[in-house]
């Protein structure tokens, strides 16, 4: 019998163990986003068996997010030996927040840790992150300490976008970039990432789903295989993603409020503008040109006022349609005290 | 139906009941929408290679309120025992919208969607259904080898080349209108209105498989067609559309914020190089300048507020919707074991 049989007779035991009891839910899911990460995937499963050798009762998720080469066909192999491993495919190519959102979808555990298929996380880390949710928290992000990128193109940008993040959103983050975070379950039913807000998932679950956070430091590998998916390009849109977390945050059930505040600063500047034609007007002789401009300037600030005002309008009967369902509710997470 | 959006009002005519009948394999749905052709004929013909190749079929055909008397000969037909039925809806929708009624009513797994004038020879349809039972989602027929005039072939080219670069999609022919799909496929999709035309950039945008196929141009499609410079325009409005419905719809502010960004910076550095004149002495009353300055700073704040507006109702909406669809399962990407 060789080597490999007896690796395969042993798996085939363990996942028909797995398999009875698939009724019972996992204490634990990995979930991993790969995109085109063939040369990761093999190391990445062991080391994460291996972290998780404490515990028997865990699931590693690997979401395929549209890979063009033998990513799937290399996590099937794995998942049809380890009945603990399931791979969940997308079909095309979504990017990161679709990815982990489908993750967390089809996840099972009570408590689901996501991470890079890239290796730079270290699987080792697993139990700390889990250990710290325990002690009373929605959600534990990982920190990179002693970062593993090259400084120019990813390690200054990333400081920079950090520290503007947490100064904008209040939530005392220092690493939203690092994708090894734990989560409570219960955190994960209110939480609905889209679009890119993979990069503001604190924030986003501080804001709207009110989680507890806290974080601490992990380790980071530098990258062994396969090239990094991102690139600098990227600085536009955070900000314009930071703008809309901001206002998520603020004014969610009161947009008006926002640009309320908005009318009120144009209603100011044309107020100025009327003042100063006045003035123009009275202090020298009036040319055609100097009787148009601040006139002119100045109702446009009111114009500005008005649309806002009118938007903010539309912004609350938006709101008032989603009230009855979704995010109009809030549901009450927890009772203390009491009996 | 409320997904739909106009119901079928009325089944003026079916040879079989709604429900029961003998299991049909494909239902070929022919929106009456513009001008079209005789409907008898255009079933004759494209019937013939269907029941030459011994497929069990039906034809739908969907009539806006106007074309209802059109569909009288095709009534008379069914009477006579061909597989047709003809569905009316209640008011005038774009052609996605009759589709999607159709596709409602659909028997068959497999739907067809043959406009209601020639375009490809008819043997086409068989090569697309087979495409489709062989895993695509949706087969597209390309009129290849074209008939046209150059004239129609520039426009052509010229059309797609913008589709591709807005939609990041290699498609020849997408005016031509004969696909065969999953039935499922063409009720999943979130298209609307006339947006028809660009349904196979909205199924690749969800991530099912579509593929091309070659079909003779028809000769009753050969003509040169120079439109007024409505078309002309309207073809630009569905693309600068598509450009927005493709890539923004879940992010609205990244297409307000980055034109509103680009208004306000340059409305900005007028007004600052106003200031910095005014304050060296230069009077701005007399600068209508100062007007246009101002005109941008507020056209850069309307867009932006227009796209946090935007990024608000998306917000609301997110938990009722998926970022993501999985990949359907099929015979091949199953494990061996």
């Amino acid at each position: 019998m060789t080597d490999q049989d007896r690796d395969r007779q042993f798996e085939a035991a363990r996942a028909s163990a797995a398999q009875r009891d698939a009724g019972t839910r996992p204490a634990l899911s990995v979930v991993v986003p790969v995109y085109n990460e063939e040369e990761n995937i093999p190391p990445l499963v062991s080391a994460i068996r291996d972290a998780l050798a404490y515990t028997d009762s865990w699931e590693l998720l690997l979401v395929d997010d549209g890979s063009t080469d033998t990513t799937v066909a290399i996590a099937e192999e794995l998942a049809a030996r380890d009945g603990r491993i399931r791979v969940l495919k997308l079909a095309r190519h979504y990017g990161q927040t679709a990815a982990m959102q489908a993750g967390f979808d089809h996840a099972r555990g009570a408590v689901v840790v996501t991470m890079d298929g890239d290796l730079q996380n270290d699987p080792a880390d697993i139990p700390r992150l889990v250990a710290r949710l325990e002690e009373g928290f929605d959600l534990v992000a990982g920190y990179r300490e002693r970062r593993q990128d090259k400084v120019l193109t990813r390690k200054i940008p990333s400081w920079v976008a950090n520290r503007l993040i947490r100064r904008v959103t209040g939530v005392p983050i220092r690493d939203n970039g690092c994708s090894l975070k734990a989560y409570r379950r219960e955190l994960l039913d209110r939480l609905h990432l889209y679009a890119d807000l993979h990069r503001f998932i604190p924030a986003v679950a501080a804001a709207t789903a009110g989680a507890r956070i806290t974080e601490i430091p992990v380790r980071h590998h530098p990258r062994l295989h396969g090239r990094s998916k991102y690139g600098l390009s990227r600085t536009v849109k955070v900000m314009l993603d930071l703008i809309t977390v901001k206002t998520i945050q603020e004014v969610r059930e009161r947009p008006l409020q926002l640009f309320g505040v908005g009318a009120l600063g144009a209603c100011l500047c044309g107020i100025a503008f009327a003042i100063a034609a006045v003035v123009a007007h009275a202090s020298f002789i009036t040319q055609k040109a100097q009787s148009v401009v601040f006139p002119g300037v100045s109702l446009l600030w009111f114009g500005l006022a008005f649309y806002l005002l009118m938007l903010g309008l539309i912004a609350e009967a938006a709101l008032r349609e989603e009230l009855p369902r979704g995010r109009g509710s809030m549901p009450v997470v927890r009772e203390v005290g009491g009996k | 139906m409320s997904s739909v959006g106009v119901e079928v009002s009325r089944v003026a005519f079916a040879t079989q009941p709604e429900q029961g009948g003998a299991p049909v394999s494909v239902s070929v749905i022919v929106p009456v929408i513009e001008r079209p052709e005789s409907l008898a004929d255009l079933y004759r013909e494209f019937s013939a290679p269907l029941r030459a190749a011994g497929r069990s079929f039906e034809f739908l055909f969907v009539c806006e309120p106007w074309a209802y008397s059109l569909a009288e000969p095709i009534i008379d037909l069914a009477r006579a025992g061909e597989p047709i039925r003809v569905l009316e809806v209640a008011l005038s929708a774009g052609e996605t919208t009759l589709l999607k009624a159709a596709g409602a009513h659909a028997k068959a797994e497999i739907v067809v969607t043959l406009p209601a004038y020639r375009r490809v020879e008819a043997e086409a349809l068989l090569t697309l259904i087979t495409r489709v039972e062989q895993g695509a989602d949706i087969a597209l027929a390309r009129r290849w080898p074209r008939r046209d005039s150059w004239i129609n072939r520039i426009q052509s080219r010229i059309l797609h080349a913008l589709i591709g670069r807005v939609a990041g999609a290699e498609l020849h022919d997408i005016a031509c209108g004969v696909r065969a799909m999953r039935r499922d496929v063409l009720l999943d999709l979130p298209v609307y209105g006339d947006l028809a035309r660009f349904l196979p950039l909205f199924a690749m945008r969800e991530g099912y498989r579509v593929v091309e196929v070659n079909a003779p141009q028809h000769k009753g499609d050969v003509q040169t067609r120079i439109y007024g410079p409505g078309i002309y325009l309207r073809r630009m409005l569905d693309v600068l559309g598509l450009f927005f419905l493709l890539r923004f719809t879940d992010k609205p502010l990244r297409f307000f914020g980055l034109i509103g960004s680009a208004l306000l910076l340059a409305g900005a550095a007028v007004l600052v190089t106003l200031f910095i004149q005014r304050v060296g002495g230069q009077g701005i009353a007399d600068r209508p300048v100062l007007l246009l300055g101002v005109l941008l700073v507020v056209l850069g704040v309307q867009a932006i507020a227009l796209g946090l507006v935007g990024e608000i109702v998306v917000y609301l909406h997110a938990p009722s919707r998926r970022p993501y669809r999985l990949a359907r399962p099929s015979n091949a990407d199953l494990p061996e074991r």
